[in-house]
């Protein structure tokens, strides 16, 4: 299938800065694609460039086949929700939705009618006099989607719009989020920092760093197998330990941590005996006891510090080699856990 | 923290103030209550009060020329100084931070020029690129002197619009122009219109501009000085009294308009 | 407007040229800059140019050598350099008054005045501002006439016989200035001290400064800016002033602008002198406006 958007070799920088660097990247139609990544790291320049703000500096973007690399915003049939939303603040919330279909040249019927299907889409009917100075921050947050998907783009970019919103309403909004680009089955690209939106909204999450893709797959997939160190620490928590490869084949690897043989799962990069890895040990997945699990992989410890979340407690485990491990105990198991002395284990592994 | 002023100073600037309202206040009522004088000299005590000064002010043909004079001048260096202010403005916000400050001295040059100088030096021009003196003469240096104004004013407004809402039009489809006209000038809306009112009025007062560069036809400060170096009468009074009444509600109006165009 | 920009006409001229980089540069650029330079340094630069001719309008066959005569006839004559001096007491004397007179009335509305009363307080003094000159210096003659208001009252309860003759004197056109100009100093002043957070008060009063130390340590300094503006823009207005001069002013208070006048009258030969003479007073009056501003302003006190 043809892809919706794709960037071949593009690359943008300012003077001697590289913000993106050679990036490649597909993206199929009807998906929710989120670019994640630090700030600095080239996604919002690489949205800017697919929304026509900037010009690469090289390579070509083709939007639906087309090659739009050096076209002006206004020629281009991609929208974007900006992060603090820019709507007009003397236009009213219809006539703000209006303005990308009046300039498209549709009647005054057409544009009353998409208008008011879209007011209905996020249940803001009865909104449409009023300014944006009299709507919440969620109800501004909606129209400038509305306003953005009026005119039917290809794709609709999203430039970090949750993060001017309080924590309570951005989870609010990230599922309604998910909900409008399914019924109405648009390709949305959104920018974020935030793994914990890119992990609940996405299809497809493309981890992005120093202006390179770092790592493109599906949210499961990016969590279970990170490919580097830095995918591994930005999306979720993890525990780094520093290995060596001394066997396996395709799916196990056989490792050696300090001595101590290991087995884990194989990324899927190839890999040969001697090369140094590092194991990726989520908290969740460790199993703490008072006394030797059963099994391989079996490690004493020290607990060095409690911190109570409510739904678990995380603890900071001290292991034989001075290095520490951050493990998530349920509630129920605390209690047993009172001493000083534990014996952890990576779970399923 | 109430007593960190204690309450003598405090009363003391109050006084400050409404003395300087009084100082303020006091001659211009003087001027208004002598055009009730029923006398044809100027002299206090009134004693006598009636309105015939402003029956024969409304009936005055020159006045009345004067105001339309006036009128004409002042609504056409408004539209040419809006024009021009916004463009300027517009230049300026758009190139970089050393441009920004030589072409923003450029554009207030003639607003610190002091008056007679700026009228000397219009005069010469004008002369020089062949224009007679009389109402393009008059537009052309009041425009000069107006267009700082609206370029300050509309500088304010563009400084503190966020730069995405062009972003956001032009991404919905709107090229530079209808950007421009759909929602950076509705931005500058009320604004703009408080600086066209003030630049209305500074043509309207301006003598000495209009002084050096008018023909025969007065203008109505050029009419009451006139009026005033022939002798005093308290119909000059009426006269002054009536374009102080419009003047004033005017540029009230248009405080009013940029204060709340502030807080928006 | 959507209409318009989807025209044919539209599309072939304004929005083709917006097409193009250079389009749009050439028109956002072309008539701001042409306005910039012909009307504001255009004027200036034509007076300067007058001022070394010899003779204008320039007759046809007359030798084209420029001459600095027109500015040596300025230290010829006393008639000429004391209107100017006379220019410079009037607009120093003026300033220097209202700064003292309307200081504590800005400090009154900006730190005094609750915040939500502060706009009305302050449209209260802009009143007369919107009265033209002309208007408000007529104004002052109904206060100070020999039959004015002032004479009137001191006669009526009995201090005077006679009229002190009060108008066509230095005190009348020193009390006209001042009348003209105090606004100009209000709003720069009122906004400057309006910035000053009060925190940094509540600070200075928490350290152990008293009202005095307060305003000399702190608020003083701290409206520097406003203060430097609002002289800067009351003197510049006090040294153009043409009208005023004339109406209360006496033979013995001619000030320069009026000097210059003169040659712009007659017959017109003598513009040359009078451009050079404008000169003298814009060059030296933007001299000690920039003094000034160096003595007092800029040392880098912004909060």
């Amino acid at each position: 299938m043809q892809p919706v958007v794709e960037f071949a070799n593009v690359t943008k920088s300012y003077g001697n800065v590289t913000a993106v660097d050679e990036l490649n990247l597909r993206i199929e139609a009807g998906k929710f694609v989120t670019l994640l990544g630090p700030s600095g790291c080239g996604k919002s320049t690489t949205l800017r460039m697919l929304g026509g703000f900037e010009i690469p500096s090289s390579g070509r973007i083709m939007l639906a086949g087309k090659d739009v690399t050096r076209l002006p915003p206004n020629k281009r049939n991609v929208n974007i929700v900006f992060q603090d939303y820019a709507l007009f603040p003397h236009m009213d919330v219809a006539r703000n939705i209006a303005f990308g279909l009046e300039l498209q040249g549709k009647s005054s019927d057409a544009i009353h009618r998409r208008v008011m299907e879209l007011l209905e889409l996020v249940q803001l009917q009865g909104y449409s006099r009023r300014f944006p100075s009299e709507l919440s921050g969620g109800q501004r947050q909606r129209v400038a989607l509305m306003r953005a998907l009026a005119p039917d783009p290809q794709v609709l970019l999203l430039d970090e719009p949750l993060s001017a919103l309080d924590a309570k309403l951005r989870q609010q909004m990230q599922i309604e989020l998910k909900a409008i680009q399914e019924r109405t089955g648009k390709t949305f690209l959104f920018v974020t920092h935030d793994q914990e939106e890119a992990l609940t909204m996405s299809d497809t999450i493309v981890v992005m760093n120093e202006g390179r893709v770092e790592q493109m797959g599906d949210p499961k997939t990016l969590y279970s197998r990170p490919q580097s160190v830095f995918v591994a620490n930005f999306i979720g928590d993890a525990n780094l330990l520093k290995a060596r490869i001394v066997g396996g084949d395709d799916t196990r690897m056989a490792l050696t941590w300090n001595g101590t043989p290991v087995e884990a799962a194989a990324t899927g990069r190839r890999a040969q005996p001697g090369d140094p890895v590092c194991i990726v040990l989520r908290p969740e997945s460790i199993e703490c006891s008072t006394s030797p699990l059963a099994g391989a992989n079996s490690i004493p410890g020290k607990i060095r510090q409690r911190v109570f979340k409510g739904n678990h407690t995380s603890m900071l485990v001290e292991i034989a080699d001075g290095s520490r491990l951050m493990a998530l105990v349920h509630p129920t198991d605390i209690d047993s856990l009172s001493g000083e002395d534990v014996w952890v284990r990576p779970a399923g592994a | 923290m109430r007593n960190m002023f204690s309450d003598a100073p405090r009363a003391a600037l109050g006084a400050c103030y409404w003395a300087f309202f009084l100082y303020l206040m006091v001659p211009l009522s003087l001027m208004m209550a002598m055009s009730f004088k029923d006398a044809n000299f100027v002299a206090f005590p009134i004693g006598q009060w009636t309105f015939d000064w402003y029956v024969a002010v409304v009936q005055d043909k020159q006045f009345l020329d004067a105001c339309l004079y006036s009128v004409l001048i002042a609504a056409a260096t408004t539209a040419a100084a809006t024009v021009l202010g916004v463009w300027i403005a517009m230049l300026i916000v758009s190139v970089g931070p050393r441009g920004q400050a030589v072409l923003f001295a450029l554009a207030c040059l003639p607003a610190v020029v002091p008056g007679m100088i700026s009228a000397i030096s219009l005069r010469i021009f004008v002369s020089e690129i062949n224009l007679p003196t009389g109402t393009a003469a008059i537009i052309l240096g009041h425009t000069v002197h107006g267009v700082p104004f609206v370029v300050v004013m509309a500088l304010t407004r563009l400084r503190s619009m966020p730069a995405n809402l062009v972003d956001a039009a032009r991404d919905l489809g709107a090229d530079s122009v209808v950007a421009f006209f759909r929602v950076t000038l509705p931005y500058l809306g009320p604004a703009l219109f408080g600086g066209m009112i003030f630049c209305l009025l500074l043509s309207i007062d301006d003598f000495v501009r209009t002084f050096f560069l008018g023909g025969y036809r007065p203008t109505l400060p050029m009419l009451i000085f006139a009026r005033v170096q022939g002798g005093m009468s308290p119909e000059i009074n009426a006269m002054a009294t009536l374009v102080l009444v419009v003047t004033v509600s005017v540029g009230l109006y248009a405080e009013f308009l940029t204060r709340r165009a502030r807080t928006r | 407007m959507a209409r318009m920009v989807r025209s044919r006409l539209y599309r072939s001229t304004l929005g083709a040229v917006i097409e193009t980089r250079p389009g749009r540069l050439v028109l956002l650029t072309a008539v701001p800059m042409l306005w910039l330079v012909a009307m504001h340094i255009g004027p200036i630069y034509e007076m300067f140019k007058i001022s070394l001719f010899a003779g204008y309008p320039v007759e046809a066959h007359a030798a084209a050598g420029l001459t600095l005569g027109s500015y040596a006839i300025f230290f010829r004559d006393s008639l000429y350099y004391q209107p100017l001096i006379r220019s410079f007491i009037f607009a120093f004397g003026a300033t220097a008054f209202t700064l003292v007179v309307v200081y504590p009335v800005a400090y009154y509305v900006a730190r005094i005045v609750r915040p939500e009363g502060r706009s009305k307080a302050l449209l209260l003094l802009l009143v007369p501002f919107w009265a033209g000159e002309i208007i408000r210096t007529f104004s002052v003659i109904m206060l100070l006439a020999n039959r004015g208001a002032i004479n009137a009252l001191l006669r009526e309860i009995g201090l005077i016989d006679r009229p002190i003759p009060m108008l066509y004197t230095s005190f009348s056109l020193g009390f006209g200035l001042v009348y003209l100009i105090s606004l100009y100093m209000l709003l720069p002043l009122y906004s400057a001290i309006e910035k000053i957070p009060s925190h940094l008060l509540d600070a200075a009063a928490d350290l152990g400064a008293g009202p005095f130390t307060r305003f000399r340590r702190i608020i003083l300094p701290l409206s520097r800016d406003g203060i430097v503006s609002g002289c800067s823009l009351v003197f510049l207005t006090c040294i153009g002033v043409f009208a005023t001069p004339i109406l209360l002013g006496g033979p013995s208070t001619v000030l320069f602008p009026e000097t210059i006048s003169v040659f712009f009258h007659g017959a017109s030969d003598r513009w040359p002198v009078g451009a050079a003479f404008s000169l003298i007073l814009l060059v030296s009056s933007l001299i000690t406006v920039g003094i000034f501003m160096r003595l007092v302003g800029g040392r880098g006190t912004k909060v």
